[in-house]
């Protein structure tokens, strides 16, 4: 994998072609390429999934991911899941358990249960948990953080998939000058 | 000397709003979803390593550690390195400006090794280079030549644990002369009589693991070197103000020519201390030598490597107690392992021996505590501070003198916990506030403890259950540990909008919201009318550090104070602009403003704002707290260590299999006294998520070195943190509201709090589920892994019974 590649990638809807080196990290093209800073590194060895991605639909360690090896892929990272304005069922579950606290791991867990709620979108506690077990989260939000997911359930089985940020920001009263 | 307005301020709206239930305010207890709740989960918010991207021509800074634990530097050859492509240069020691040192309380600790290494972790060198990779490589290529000395991994070979003298050896700090950071000492009432008229006596050595912070952001920072020679500091940090002192004191230069910033933050728990200081007055050092933005980050290696731990601890303790469940004395001594440098040791230190008793009456004491150097990773804070140690020593005691007097450990500690008009151990008067024998009550009737108790005993084979209880308590704020202040100021905008400003950090902990609650309580205005700023040394005031459980109950009542003085003048034009019968009849419901026995007639919010801007009415205020003086007596560790406790009782359940040793936690009951609930949502995460982590310290987080030194489990592979598959299915969450008269609406602090009483409720559930006596006095050390428990099974044959 010496020497520069040339990948085509599709990255939350939109097409790049880029040359990179062979050993360069999915993570790196992501945040520092591509300026998506959702991406977290919390330890470089796939062990604390805050930078998990969607590649082709399945959850990705995106630090443990060779960009060279991407030609042709699809990746979704967490801000591609709902278009401009827009937040996705899931997020807006995340905000409604109130689970969040340092936030650092949560695009993490919210890209994991995105993967499972597309294949599943009825899933038992017992998947959730096998599931978000790919991330870590040291605040401890575990519970609230499988209440969203069952949460997101709901909404998604209503076939409601993206709310308005604004609806959302004026039903929670969040920093709206009235 | 007249008590401050201040005071004045916190004292009277506590006694206004003391009868008024926490469902009847606005904010207060409500729950509000945090003010950053949609940036977090859309993967916005700015932290400190996601603003490399925005830089131009940066270097890059790589901390070249020490290879040895204990060694003396004979020189530094940095030649090499500097050959090596993209090299720009090497920093040694020699290049520090001002004062080469980064000790927080105490100037311990050499930013770069000059003369010494203290444990494999020393930056004996700063790599600096276009690129990370290449400043990395290059740093193998430094080349330092160390005298070893021998190394010390274990307290215990620095002071002899009947004695606690120091014995003879190599000192690790010769230039202290001596290896003893701290002593701590607690002299109250006739411990030998007390032990003399016991009826019960306990006894037991207790040890407890230097838990790693793991805070899933490792540390980064950024330094931008300003046109007038000062420099703008991003960094990781709990406290931006106390950085901004470290560097001034390695750069040498004054306050004033250093901003920090403290971007969002991913996880703190006090880890995010003192690192902080250190990367940034690193990176600062560099980007003012090289006149280039100097960039900082930790891989999660360097990240476990560079930042403190909690104390290890080894105690010995005796109970006594009398026939009728009185416990009579107590007796410890208490060795904590500070590793390679003080950090906040000697801080740590006191808090544990001030706690080192428990939420008990005890009329006779002698305790005894040193804090020790090794050379391992220095311990400094972490939540709790001290406190879970001695908690576990402590509510593993209590259970083990209720099953010697045949009590059930509910109605033991009944018999002996802090209530109104008690006196703690250090003699002061607990006169108002004291929720403790409610918080127990609750947590036994939420739990189901007394049902569960009697079930579990009758279970057989080799799977059991049990179930545990603990009590805690836990000092607010610094106490005695230095001087204890608050500030916000929060500034009305001419449009109605409200900026809100103040150098406590949220490091995940939600405490801001906590602030905009009381804000938006006493102002009357949606929490929407908020922004909240990012501390910056430059343009917010210095609110302290925000460490100890401190935000809530301290810049809560300086947020109250600000809040209070704007309301008052709005109150006055108010009144004055509706014919009002008074300024005190004024209701502000923003949008709408109106007096109380007419509200059809109102003006709006915005039209109060504009006439105040011109009447000159302030729209921008100062808020201010310091906390009431705290005394300590060295010699007889008596006095007023804090203004405030916060009280807890905690209930585990577990079930232990006896061929594996593996416990798993089943179900959790936590009730904290926090004086009022101000931020539901922050409160519950806090009592969860403090569970969380106390049940990682309780049963698999430990750091384990090699004989020379090194850390053997710097990752989360080998280091394990509770997962979502190892939590219990449910937490039980309720809170006890006593009502403190100088706390925010009677608030209290419950960050640290939360961690304190886990592992011993945990440990105490095992314990139960063992069943057999002896087996009991068996555990007696944190983390409860499978290995060990599995050795006190074996010991105790308890599988053939």
């Amino acid at each position: 994998m010496r020497g520069l590649h040339r990948v085509k990638m599709r990255v939350n809807g939109r097409d790049y072609e880029l040359e990179v080196p062979g050993h360069e990290r999915l993570l790196d093209t992501l945040r520092y390429r591509l300026g998506f800073t959702g991406v977290k590194e919390g330890c470089g060895r796939g062990e604390c999934g805050t930078c998990i991605v969607l590649v082709n639909g399945e959850p990705r360690n995106s630090c443990l991911t060779l960009t060279a090896r991407l030609d042709g892929a699809e990746v979704t990272t967490i801000e591609g899941i709902a278009p401009p304005g827009k937040l996705h069922a899931i997020q807006v579950a995340f905000i409604e358990t109130a689970g969040v606290q340092c936030g650092f791991c949560t695009p993490g867990f919210i890209m994991v249960a995105k993967a499972l709620l597309d294949r599943n979108i009825d899933p038992s506690e017992e998947e959730i948990r096998n599931w978000l077990t790919s991330v870590l989260c040291r605040c401890g939000s575990y519970h609230l953080y499988i209440d969203a997911v069952k949460k997101a359930s709901e909404y998604l089985k209503k076939g409601v998939v993206f709310i308005d940020e604004r609806d959302v920001r004026e039903k929670l009263h969040l920093r709206v000058v009235g | 000397m007249s008590r401050p307005n201040y005071v004045e301020i916190v004292e009277s709206i506590f006694h206004k709003t003391k009868h008024i239930k926490t469902s009847e305010f606005k904010y207060i207890g409500k729950k509000v979803v945090r003010w950053d709740a949609i940036s977090k989960v859309a993967g916005r918010p700015i932290f400190t390593a996601d603003l490399f991207n925005l830089v131009k021509n940066p270097v890059f800074v790589y901390s070249v550690r020490s290879k040895y634990a204990h060694a003396r530097i004979k020189s530094i050859d940095t030649s090499d390195a500097e050959r090596y492509p993209g090299v720009i240069r090497v920093f040694t020691s020699r290049d520090v400006p001002g004062i080469n040192d980064i000790g927080y309380v105490i100037p311990d600790q050499p930013m770069l090794a000059d003369r010494k290494v203290r444990y494999i972790g020393d930056t004996v060198a700063l790599v600096v280079a276009e690129s990370l990779e290449n400043a990395r490589d290059a740093g193998e290529l430094i080349s330092v030549d160390y005298e070893p000395l021998p190394v010390y991994l274990d307290p215990l070979q620095i002071v002899d644990f009947e004695t606690l003298r120091e014995k003879e050896h190599v000192l690790i700090h010769d230039e202290r002369g001596t290896d003893i950071l701290t002593r701590y000492r607690i002299r109250v009432g006739d411990v030998e009589k007390a032990f003399k008229e016991a009826s019960v006596i306990v006894e037991n050595v207790y040890s407890t693991p230097a838990q790693e912070h793991a805070y899933l952001e490792p540390e980064a920072a950024l330094a931008i070197p300003e046109p007038d020679g000062s420099v703008t500091i991003y960094v990781k940090t709990q406290c931006p103000f106390d950085v901004r002192r470290a560097v001034s004191n390695v750069l040498g230069l004054p306050y004033h020519m250093i901003r920090v910033i403290a971007p969002a933050l991913g996880g703190g728990f006090g880890g995010a201390e003192d690192v902080g200081n250190e990367v940034a007055a690193k990176s600062a050092l560099v980007a003012l030598a090289l006149k280039r933005p100097a960039i900082i980050i930790h891989t999660r290696e360097e990240s476990t490597i560079s930042h403190t731990k909690r104390h290890a601890m080894k105690a010995y303790y005796r109970h006594a107690a009398g026939r009728d469940g009185r416990l009579l004395g107590v007796e410890a001594r208490i060795v904590l392992d500070t590793g390679a440098y003080a950090s906040l040791g000697p801080f740590v230190a006191w808090r544990a021996t001030v706690h080192s008793t428990g939420p008990y009456r005890v009329e006779n004491a002698r305790v005894d505590l040193v804090n020790v150097y090794t050379n391992k990773i220095p311990a400094g804070a972490f939540r709790g501070f001290g406190n879970p140690q001695v908690h576990f020593a402590v509510e593993r005691q209590m259970d083990l003198l209720a099953e010697e007097l045949g009590l059930d450990p509910v109605e033991f500690r009944l018999k002996n916990i802090l209530r109104n008009g008690d006196r703690t151990v250090h003699g002061q008067l607990l006169d108002h506030g004291v929720g403790l024998e409610e918080a127990i009550k609750r947590a036994v009737e939420l739990s189901n403890y007394y049902e569960k108790r009697k079930l579990y005993e009758s279970m057989d084979g080799v799977v059991r259950r049990g179930i545990g209880v603990a009590v805690m308590y836990h000092g607010n704020s610094i106490g005695a540990e230095g001087a204890d202040y608050s500030a916000v100021s929060i500034i009305i905008n001419r449009d109605g909008s409200i900026t809100f400003r103040s150098g406590t950090t949220d490091m995940g902990q939600g405490s801001i919201q906590s602030l905009l609650n009381i804000a938006g309580e006493v102002l009357g205005v949606p929490l929407s009318y908020f922004k909240v700023e990012l501390p910056d040394t430059a343009s917010v005031p210095d609110s302290g550090p925000t460490v100890a459980s401190r935000v809530t109950v301290m810049t809560g009542n300086a947020t109250l104070v600000a809040a209070y003085k704007l309301r008052q003048g709005l109150n006055a034009l108010a009144s004055e602009m509706l014919g009002c019968r008074s300024p005190d009849q004024v209701v502000i419901e923003a949008p709408r403003v109106y007096c109380i026995d007419k509200p059809e007639k109102y003006i709006t919010w915005r039209e109060l704002i504009e006439q105040a801007f011109w009447k000159g009415i302030p729209l921008q205020e100062y808020g201010y707290f310091r906390a009431p003086p705290a005394e300590w007596h060295d010699e007889t560790g008596t006095g007023q260590p804090y203004f405030t406790y916060t009280f807890g009782a905690i209930v585990s359940e577990v079930e232990v299999d006896l061929e594996t040793g593996i416990t798993r936690v089943l179900g959790a009951t936590t009730v904290y006294d926090i004086g009022r609930v101000i931020n539901r949502v922050g409160a519950e995460l806090h009592a969860i998520g403090g569970y969380v982590q106390g049940m990682g310290y309780a049963l698999t987080e430990d750091t384990y070195y090699s004989p020379d030194g090194k850390l053997l489990n710097p990752s989360f592979s080998a280091y394990h943190i509770p997962t979502v598959l190892d939590i219990p299915g449910k937490i039980n969450v309720d809170f006890v509201e006593a009502g403190f008269v100088r706390g925010p609406f009677g608030a209290k602090g419950l960050g640290e709090p939360s961690i304190v009483g886990i592992a011993p409720s945990i440990a105490n559930a095992i314990a139960h589920a063992l069943r057999q006596k002896r087996a009991k006095y068996g555990v007696n050390k944190i983390p409860v892994t499978p290995d060990f428990l599995y050795e006190v099974i074996k010991k105790y044959e308890l599988k053939k019974q």
